[in-house]
């Protein structure tokens, strides 16, 4: 007796075969066509199939085809071959009707998302649920365009093997989600000169405070329209300064009590000021329907008077006036101070703000400005500081720092540091990595550097799309100079690097063995960096966030039968859970001996259970400047009630107002504070493992 | 006398970045104690050398360095702080179980006495018996309050 046969359905499941199903599939596209198939046609088409055990649906059906056609019965091959083409657009929209089913029921948006989950949208709704769904045809549409250049430039193996790489999670394409290219500091000094219509807006050049204010706000829609991720004004404190200096004179910031609105409302300039600040904060975060109900990721910076003079030392506004340093100073401590205690009174995501500061000598060369530093930090407010011993680089994102090519200042340009950003990031998933070199005994980083190499031969085919869709004007942003696309950089992102380091037995603390595993690494992707570099082509190495790609490599991996430590790969160099390092540890593992070669940067995200004093972070300051950490946030958990919407900076069990025990934390549990319960299922977890600093 | 192992605090002594040593051989057996392992005589030794040590490896980053405990050995405690000082910029502070100052305060800018009282409370509870003193010019000043804000 012959042995059963099994087929694989769609579904993966195993079924009996059964010769009658086929049958009465090719009995239908006869009568499709007004035909009739006989006892015997059936037998001929059916004796030209190669059925064997484990045989897939699809494979059948092409045999059936082939069958039809090789019996010339065409007309009936081409009807079967538009009823399966028809059954294959069914099935896509019931994938997504069941995607969208299962959206509907998860507990939050970001759980919900299949795709590049996202924590920075509140609540789901009709509007992140039309986001969702074309996602996966993105990543399809993303691939594709990739491959196709790939093919041309470097051949179809290389292709290939990038496409093993990605389906096989040694490497990860970030924000495959979008098409436009991922995050941008710009400057703003085309739109000064000449407004928003070279980027396709319609509105002239600011002119006064309110047309400033008005106008950035449409300015930094426009713009994130056209980027996946974050959008960063590095200028927009000194330009507004600006403009109110040519309303109210260059020592407004001494009369800021002056009565200067003569409505019946009698607002002091401070008030005035600080009116514009709630108009562009409040509209700044809201939902954007470009966005898919997103609000834009918007950033801002602050600068020491040493990082202001290097940085803008040689600007000119379009009238030939020079930025003041004094009244800048002034307003960049009112904002802080004003988004403060505005954020006691709202969850307000953006800007998140980096503070620029100069070290020398085991300390900040600008003392007034650390001092001021630590007394923010001491009010409880979160922001990011960036350190640097030398103006020339300079952090405009939440995570990325970038190398400052260019000092100068042009009248069309505006000054050439601020203009920069990351075309794409293409992440190295180091953990498998190093395990598969291990188990196929190959030389330690070999494989490693194999990958590494391909990435960098992707971000270049990445680079020549994006140069393509310029050429076809697809890019405003660019041919208006908002940023220039020789000075973006090509990221190559590290995930999984504290998981490789536990898989080698190294101890995750400060010692040799470490440090020359983390050099080994970072070192070799720098050396691609610096080889593939061109006139045209700049490479970046950062520790990513790994808002969700930490969640997924972890899972991937361990069902792939690989060691993995934890349920989402750290995006520090220490383990986030744990309790025996001290902070002063933690610093000097994000310092100079273990950051000198990721150039793209990473934060020290210090997660503190109470504030310290200004005193206290005034001595981490030097601390961090003595040990090369460049990039920190102190992150204590603020409290919302849930009940009566109080919200307060400290880390509290029970609502201080109406001693409610329903309350939530808002937390940076990546670059941006956001309620925990808007993060994804597996993101929460990791924020309630984590470890709040000892006290 | 032996120490169980250090932390970078914050909490402990206010405004300062500190490194406190828990030493072990503690007297005072204090109902509700949170440390019962610092009972026991266990741990490595608390020298010059063991102090030289945490000196280099922290001594740049910290404001302070604080004996946990010792109250088995005050002279101990005493000589070592006169250690810090010679060999640091550092202020010097101990976590006493006693109920008295030491008679050698001058060699402390900050000294917490009083034995833990479970009914009490620890620094933060206004009806602590616990009090921190800060060293202004020779002078014990309470400074305890600093815990109720």
């Amino acid at each position: 007796m012959m042995d059963q046969l099994y087929i694989i359905k769609r579904n993966g499941k195993r079924e009996p075969f059964s010769a009658d199903k086929i049958k009465n599939a090719i009995s239908k596209a006869f009568l499709s066509v007004g035909s009739f198939a006989t006892q015997e046609v059936l037998i001929d088409v059916m004796s030209r199939l190669k059925i064997r055990d484990g045989i897939s649906v699809e494979e059948i059906q092409n045999q059936v085809e082939v069958a039809l056609m090789a019996e010339r019965y065409y007309e009936v091959a081409k009807s079967y071959i538009l009823y399966r083409q028809r059954h294959y657009e069914d099935r896509e929209v019931k994938e997504k009707l069941d995607f969208l089913i299962n959206y509907c029921n998860a507990s939050n948006a970001a759980t919900g998302s299949k795709y590049d989950a996202n924590a920075n949208v509140e609540k789901k709704n009709i509007a992140t649920l039309i986001g969702e769904l074309p996602k996966s045809n993105f990543i399809r549409l993303n691939r594709r365009m990739l491959c196709d250049k790939i093919k041309d430039l470097y051949g179809k193996e290389l292709a290939d093997r990038y496409m093993y790489l990605l389906n096989h999670h040694f490497i990860y394409k970030n924000d495959e989600t979008s098409i436009a290219n991922y995050c941008a500091s710009i400057t703003m000094y085309p739109w000064l000169l000449a407004g928003t219509k070279s980027i396709g807006g319609n509105a002239s050049a600011p002119t006064n405070l309110k047309s400033y204010c008005g106008g950035f706000v449409n300015m930094v829609f426009m713009v994130s329209s056209m980027l996946s991720g974050a959008c960063a004004t590095p200028e927009f404190l000194m330009y507004m300064d600006y403009f109110i200096r040519k309303e109210y004179g260059d020592d407004y910031y001494q009369n800021a009590d002056k009565i200067v609105d003569l409505s019946l409302k009698q607002r002091s300039i401070d008030k005035v000021i600080t009116d514009y600040f709630e108009q562009v904060v409040y509209s700044i975060n809201q939902p954007t329907g470009a966005r898919n109900f997103q609000s834009v990721f918007w950033n801002v910076a602050y600068y020491d008077r040493y990082y202001f003079e290097s940085l803008f030392g040689e600007f000119r506004f379009p009238d030939a006036t020079k930025p003041i340093w004094e009244s800048l100073s002034w307003l960049q401590k009112r904002f802080m101070r004003w988004f403060n205690a505005e954020r006691t009174r709202a969850v307000l995501t953006f800007p998140v703000e980096t503070m620029a500061l100069l070290s020398k000598d085991g300390d900040m060369m600008d003392t007034e400005y650390a001092d001021f530093t630590a007394e923010m930090y001491a009010a409880g407010h979160s922001f990011f500081t960036y350190v640097s011993d030398n103006a020339d680089s300079l952090s405009s994102c939440c995570r990325l720092r970038n190398e400052i090519t260019d000092n100068g200042f042009s009248y069309t340009l505006g000054a050439g540091g601020v203009s920069t950003g990351s075309k794409s990031v293409l992440t190295i998933n180091i953990n498998r990595c190093i395990q598969y070199e291990h188990k196929n005994n190959l030389p330690h980083l070999q494989f490693v550097g194999e990958v590494i190499d391909l990435m960098h031969k992707v971000q270049n085919a990445y680079n020549e799309n994006l140069k393509y869709l310029q050429t076809k004007g697809m890019l405003p942003l660019f041919d208006a100079g908002y940023i220039a696309i020789n000075r973006q950089y090509l990221t190559i992102g590290v995930n999984g690097l504290v998981e490789a380091a536990e898989y080698m037995g190294i101890p995750i603390n400060d010692n040799e063995r470490y440090q020359h595993f983390v050099e080994d690494i970072l070192g070799l992707i720098e050396k691609y960096n610096h080889q593939y570099r061109t006139k045209e082509l700049m490479f970046n190495c950062e520790m990513i966030p790994a808002e969700n790609v930490g969640v997924k490599h972890a899972k991937w991996d361990r069902e792939d039968g690989y060691v993995v430590p934890r349920d989402c790969y750290n995006s520090y160099f220490y383990r986030v859970e744990d309790e025996s390092l001290n902070l002063i540890d933690k610093f000097r593992l994000h310092g100079s001996r273990y950051i000198s070669h990721l150039t793209g940067g990473s934060a020290l995200h210090a997660n503190l259970e109470e504030h310290l004093s200004q005193s206290q972070y005034r001595q981490l300051l030097r601390v961090a400047a003595q040990e090369g950490c460049n990039y920190f946030t102190f992150n204590i958990p603020n409290t919302v009630c849930n009940d009566c919407g109080h919200i307060d900076k400290r880390y509290l069990h029970e609502c201080p107002e109406c001693h409610s025990k329903n309350v939530d934390y808002l937390t940076r549990v990546i670059g941006y504070m956001k309620r925990v319960s808007s993060f994804s299922q597996a993101r929460q977890e990791e924020a309630k493992r984590r470890y709040y600093g000892t006290m | 006398m032996k120490y169980y192992n250090f932390d970078i605090v914050f909490q402990e002594i206010p405004d300062e970045v500190t490194l406190a040593v828990n030493i072990t051989n503690c007297p005072h057996h204090c109902p509700g104690c949170h440390s019962p392992h610092l009972h026991n005589d266990i741990g490595m030794a608390l020298d010059e050398q063991e102090i030289d040590k945490l000196l280099k490896q922290y001594g740049r980053q910290i404001t302070c360095f604080c004996f946990m405990g010792g109250d088995a050995n005050p002279q101990g405690v005493e000589q070592l702080a006169a250690y810090v000082r010679q060999k640091s910029r550092l202020k010097v502070a101990w976590y006493s179980g006693n109920a008295q100052l030491p008679q050698n305060f001058s060699k402390f800018d900050y000294v917490k006495v009083g034995p833990y009282q479970e009914n009490k409370g620890g620094l933060k509870s206004h009806d602590t018996n616990q009090r921190l003193y800060r060293n202004l010019n020779g002078k014990p000043v309470d400074i305890t309050s600093r815990f109720w804000k």
